[in-house]
């Protein structure tokens, strides 16, 4: 291994630990870093500017939300794991968007070698993610007023409970409380219902 | 009895350890010995887990989002502060410079370029199929109109390509002496004898495009002509004979008939399809021409390519027609002008007061002689008409 990638992996620990911190501006950083690599990869592959974006947006959240958890075993640089996380999610979007199977894509090979990155199981522990978060959303939609936005401001926004009490014009915390865990339980039922049975 | 919400606000407070010490580990030896409140708590823990998790994925896409934005608007301004994270030794990428219209032409080029390589050979090909097309179109129906054949003998052709081979031959032989090139006519044809002083006839065709012309007897003598006039409609030209050494014909032994000849008529004409003078026989099959042109009758003599402009006589020795043209597709039509069309444009040549005037014949010497008898006399009077360009 030459220098210039031992620094490179260097460098990418002390990003990694930055971002693992909640360093906005380290996150920012390496968001500008690889934009042009994968733009230029999916506008080569016939996308848009667009297209790149979503891929690239999606391709930087796997990244990110390993990194918070603190689970991402990197076996290459950071370039190379984005690149091979962006490269699957485009090939998988051209394939059902174009109907064709065996898509070939225009590789470029400053990126070394982009297979056995781990990138793929990591994937596909982000489809399995994406699909609970998917049933999630639904059935939130499916519970109804006052339930979601109850439900919403207490987990998904981090609002306090004397904040939705006031918010949804209960009489104290308690019956706000209460509300909640009824709500809770329908949500389980719809949650369940259709999760399991995918 | 305890309801699944109940329950619910049992873990929540267990979740964050708001519960007493007893009630706690109450919790927890139940849990560890039920498992329906154990799956329930699973459960619980599950939802709420996916939920939290949930809002998390929405606050990082926001996030994302945002970065996006911040990063497309910094590189708006090439001039932004080029931030580094505390301690990071990263520098921005460089970015390729393009204007925003050579961004739009590299993404359509880039996501169309097979599309519009396949429209392209689709094109092309669409282009040659239809040219092709046209032109096979166009032979096949061209091919009627070129099938009536004029009869002048393109002599040229074939004269110049054996002068080439001679040429090689010479040069292979080594000879040095250079041949110097012999002017030689294009096309050649046959003309008769109009009066006794010099005027002949031919066809129009024969002399078309002619700036000498050059008429050789049956005995190679050879007189300069030139062009009297000249009738393409009914293919129709006079010539006279422009030498000064030129001596006046014999009188002529045939006479040109005014009306019109029988079907059926014996007919035959002597030409120069080749070196020497040709006889042809047939019948007057048709009195009228090809596409039913009435100026010409259709007569069913063999002739080739050098016979136009040769005479047509009946078995009486009339002239009555100018060999013309023949039709390729059908079999033995030939064509030949009315020699009463020869007669009108002679009479209306003589109001002209022409240098010198036409006398035509007048008796006929050739009337019950036999044919061999009659083309003796006739041969005279039929000449080569050879044609410079």
């Amino acid at each position: 291994m030459n220098m210039d990638s031992t620094t490179a992996l260097a460098a990418d620990a002390q990003l990694i630990r930055a971002i693992q911190s909640g360093d906005e501006r380290a996150l920012s950083q390496l968001y500008r870093l690889h934009w042009p690599m994968v733009s230029h990869f999916v506008l080569q592959n016939s996308g848009t500017e667009d297209d790149a974006r979503d891929v690239y947006q999606e391709g930087v959240m796997v990244f990110y939300e390993k990194v918070r958890e603190g689970s991402l075993e990197l076996s290459c640089q950071i370039k190379t794991y984005l690149y091979a996380v962006c490269r699957r999610l485009w090939l998988k979007r051209l394939t059902t968007k174009s109907r064709l199977h065996g898509v070939r894509l225009l590789d470029d090979d400053d990126y070394g070698p982009y297979l056995n990155t781990g990138a793929e199981d990591d994937l596909h522990e982000a489809e399995e993610r994406d699909r609970r978060f998917a049933t999630m959303s639904e059935a939130l939609t499916h519970l109804g007023e006052p339930c979601r936005s109850l439900l919403e401001g207490f987990y998904l926004l981090d609002k306090s409970m004397q904040d939705l009490t006031a918010e949804h014009g209960y009489t104290n915390a308690d019956t706000a409380k209460t509300q909640k865990y009824k709500c809770l339980t329908r949500l389980k039922k719809l949650f369940f219902a259709s999760y399991k049975e995918v | 009895m305890q309801t699944e919400a109940d329950y619910y606000a049992l873990f929540e407070a267990y979740q964050r350890g708001e519960l007493a010490a007893g009630a706690r580990a109450d919790l927890e030896a139940r849990l560890s010995t039920d498992p329906r409140l154990h799956q329930r708590y699973a459960e619980f823990e599950e939802l709420t887990g996916t939920l939290r998790a949930y809002g998390e994925r929405r606050r990082t896409r926001q996030m994302l989002g945002g970065l996006h934005e911040a990063m497309l608007a910094a590189d708006e301004a090439p001039a932004a502060e080029e931030k580094q994270a505390d301690g990071l030794s990263y520098s921005v990428n460089p970015r390729l410079s393009i204007s925003r219209t050579e961004r739009r032409l590299r993404e359509f080029w880039n996501g169309h370029r097979a599309t519009m390589g396949v429209a392209a050979s689709v094109a092309v090909l669409a282009v040659f199929c239809t040219l092709l097309g046209l032109d096979l179109w166009r032979a096949t129906t061209a091919a009627p109109a070129s099938s009536l054949r004029e009869l002048r003998g393109e002599v040229a052709r074939i004269t110049r390509r054996t002068d080439a081979l001679t040429r090689k031959v010479n040069n292979v032989a080594g000879t040095t002496d250079a041949v110097a090139p012999v002017r030689v006519n294009k096309y050649s044809g046959t003309g008769f004898a109009l009066t006794a002083d010099g005027y002949l006839v031919t066809s129009a065709h024969v002399i078309k495009g002619a700036d000498s012309l050059l008429v050789e007897s049956r005995d190679h003598r050879r007189y300069h002509a030139e062009t009297v006039y000249t009738d393409r409609k009914h293919d129709l030209a006079i010539l006279r004979i422009k030498d000064r050494n030129f001596k006046p014909f014999n009188r002529l032994p045939y006479t040109f008939k005014a009306g019109q000849a029988d079907l059926g008529e014996r007919v035959y004409t002597l030409g120069y399809p080749r070196e020497d003078a040709v006889y042809g026989e047939g019948a007057l099959s048709a009195r009228s021409g090809y596409d039913g042109d009435t100026a010409f009758y259709q007569v069913s003599i063999p002739l080739n390519p050098g016979n136009s402009g040769g005479p047509l006589l009946d078995g009486q020795g009339n002239l009555i027609g100018v060999v013309s043209s023949r039709q390729d597709d059908v079999l033995g039509a030939a064509f030949a002008t009315k020699s009463s069309y020869l007669v009108h444009l002679v009479d209306s040549l003589k109001n002209k007061q022409p240098l010198q005037p036409y006398h035509l014949p007048r008796t006929n010497q050739l009337a019950g002689a036999a044919r061999p008898q009659q083309l003796k006399r006739l041969q005279d009077f039929v000449f080569v008409v050879k044609v410079y360009e």
